[in-house]
């Protein structure tokens, strides 16, 4: 049996499996420098030419960033903190917000909807730095300076997150909806009981890009907190890596601070990437 | 208990020039099975929606058990509904699809499980309560939409084409099965479908609707035998019946139904019918069922009162009957014919109706002519 399935391989199944493996490979190529980067000793790291491969792998490169981070006014767990704070009371709150505001604007018939719905994809096309201006006034207005929703606020109106979760809810079957009206469930049980579970794939999509894009950000930090014990881990190591401090010495303590800001995402990724290609919304319908 | 009325019930789409519902007046009785039927866009599934609840009633009131519901919300008008597409939660298990409305009334849990075990047993799916929609066929998923409806035990149970998404076999098997569940549940069911073979073997009385507009509400044996217009004499029945246009002519005393094929002799419980018409000439459609139809295989007989010469077009055989498709002149008529006598294609026989099963139509406003068949 193994044989016959394996001679129905034609010439196109080999060529396409090759191609999608090369490209593969070379799209994980940055994953497999960031890995090997975070080990080079000093020496490899300023080699000329530079090597993609370490050769003698240590771990001096995150001895150095602890003992720097714990030579600095602020220690680096603070950072770590501020992080894993500002991140989860975004993804939760972008999550929530968000699927409400889609759930309605999806399955609701309202006056100014289609307004509405305009200016959320309008509100898609501003690039971030010309908001950067109104938000430190919003912020600054109503004195959220150096604190934890100065982080949240900003990235908690979503609209791509809103956008995509308006596409994913009006798919699920109004029927659905109506079924549960008549079992005798309140708007918000039809919400939390069919609409939230169904919408899985599309909220760990936005979960992932939403947690990349706060992972990774700076902005929050830089421009609404004065305060250096409110900013976040993206801010240290960027402050890293930017040569706010000394860049050359500081190039090892940047490739390991560069593999711990990666390594969350890689989890996060991982950890949803199987709820996004789950398609269950139709299978409960003919 | 479950008894509903409908009092001149109207549902308007916004920018709809005419009303999608138009004058709904219908009272139905404590554990009827009372089935609407019509073409698709006819106002049907409308008319459930409202009764649901899932639709604003634009003018008009519904009463449930003489209460008046134009504005409770579908939890609370005691009411299941099941789905074309069944609409289950693909998120929950069968067990917890069919127990989610009982949860939701705060029904004490020993209760719940008994009721569910209780449901699934009488519809045969105890064995797939662990299981997820997805994993469900066709014909179970239709069985879980039923448990779901049943379990909550409500005084109304309402079905929107509940069997149109399974195969041949199955919505036979299942359409039976609702009957049974019907008369044993002794609950008022109001049933939607567009398959008027599916109304005429489920219904204990069926709602006719075109445009809207309610043609005719009468049991299946009435609607089939007295239509009260040409419309519902079309709609019911399959092949349907033939329809010949001609005129009313009167004649040393007797009505004659003519055209330029052929002359017959109206029987006489039409003649007061015709009597109150004006004294001219009366365009008239005459209505006559397949089986109704006589054939005869040897060449018409002008002699013979009432059988005209016919040409074969094509002949169906379902098995135990055939249907032969004939023109005579510019009309085409099917008749039910014993599959032992073969038609060929340009065969020439003689045709003739029953004359006691005809019916005859209003030419203009489609209304029938039979006495006592018109109900407006």
């Amino acid at each position: 049996m193994l044989l016959s399935r394996l001679r129905r391989i034609t010439f196109f199944d080999f060529a396409l499996v090759l191609g999608f493996t090369a490209l593969a490979a070379f799209m994980s190529l940055p994953i497999i420098f960031i890995l090997n980067h975070a080990f080079k000793p000093t020496n490899e790291l300023f080699l000329f030419p530079p090597r993609f491969f370490v050769q003698n792998p240590t771990f001096s490169n995150f001895e150095q960033l602890f003992l720097h981070a714990t030579n600095a006014t602020v220690p680096f767990s603070r950072y770590v903190f501020n992080s894993v704070v500002v991140v989860t009371m975004t993804l939760v709150s972008v999550i929530v917000v968000s699927t409400m505001a889609a759930y309605v604007l999806a399955k609701y018939r309202f006056h100014f909807k289609q307004i509405i719905l305009s200016m959320i994809t309008l509100s898609l096309m501003f690039a971030p730095e010309t908001v950067g201006i109104p938000r430190y006034l919003i912020i600054s207005g109503i004195h959220l300076n150096n604190t934890y929703l100065g982080h949240v606020l900003p990235a908690l109106a979503s609209p791509i997150a809103v956008f995509m979760l308006v596409g994913f809810i009006s798919q699920i079957p109004n029927e659905l909806l109506e079924a549960a009206k008549i079992d005798g469930a309140s708007h918000v049980g039809i919400f939390a009981r069919i609409v939230l579970p169904l919408s899985v794939p599309a909220i760990a999509t936005i979960s992932i890009f939403t947690f990349q894009g706060v992972w990774g950000d700076v902005e929050t930090s830089t421009l609404f907190m004065q305060d250096e014990t409110m900013r976040t881990l993206a801010f240290y190591v960027n402050s890293l890596l930017s040569g706010l401090q000394n860049s050359v010495a500081a190039q090892n303590v940047a490739a390991a601070a560069g593999l711990l800001m990666f390594i969350p995402n890689l989890i996060i990724f991982l950890l949803f990437q199987r709820k996004v290609l789950e398609t269950m919304i139709h299978s409960g319908i003919k | 208990m479950g008894s509903i009325t409908f009092n001149h019930v109207f549902k308007q789409y916004k920018g709809e020039s005419r009303p999608a519902v138009n004058d709904f007046h219908l009272s139905i009785e404590e554990g009827e099975f009372l089935v609407l039927v019509g073409p698709s866009g006819c106002g049907k599934s409308t008319t459930l929606r409202m009764l649901a609840g899932l639709e604003e009633i634009s003018d008009g009131e519904l009463y449930i058990d003489d209460k008046f519901v134009n504005y409770v919300s579908p939890k609370d008008r005691d009411i299941a509904m099941v789905f074309q597409n069944y609409a289950l939660y693909p998120n929950l298990t069968v067990y917890e699809n069919i127990a989610l409305g009982l949860k939701l009334r705060k029904t004490a849990k020993y209760d719940i499980e008994l009721r569910v075990n209780r449901v699934a047993k009488i519809l045969e799916i105890s064995h797939l309560l662990d299981r997820k929609p997805s994993q469900l066929s066709g014909g179970q998923k239709q069985r879980v939409a039923l448990g779901r409806a049943i379990a909550r035990e409500p005084q109304v149970f309402l079905m929107d084409e509940p069997l149109s998404n399974l195969d041949a076999k199955l919505r036979a098997q299942t359409r039976a099965e609702i009957i049974k569940l019907q008369s044993d549940l002794k609950r008022t069911m109001v049933y939607v479908t567009h398959d008027q073979v599916e109304a005429m073997t489920m219904g204990t009385r069926i709602v006719v609707m075109k445009d809207g507009v309610i043609q005719q509400v009468a049991p299946p044996r009435q609607l089939y035998d007295e239509p009260s217009n040409l419309f519902v004499a079309g709609f019911i029945g399959s092949p349907q019946m033939n329809f010949v246009n001609g005129t009313v002519t009167l004649e040393e005393g007797s009505y004659f139904f003519s055209n330029k094929r052929m002359k017959l002799l109206i029987p006489r419980r039409y003649d007061d019918q015709f009597k109150r018409m004006d004294r001219s000439v009366r365009n008239v459609v005459l209505g006559v069922r397949p089986e109704h139809v006589i054939l005869k295989a040897e060449e018409a007989d002008d002699e013979e009162r009432g059988f005209v010469s016919s040409s074969v077009q094509m002949t169906e055989v379902t098995g135990a009957d055939s249907y032969v498709y004939v023109n005579v002149g510019e009309s085409k008529i099917i008749a039910r014919t014993d599959p032992g006598i073969t038609y060929r294609k340009d065969d020439k026989p003689a045709i003739g109706f029953n004359m006691a099963k005809i019916h005859f139509f209003d030419e203009n406003t489609g209304a029938s002519l039979a006495i006592g068949g018109d109900e407006g």
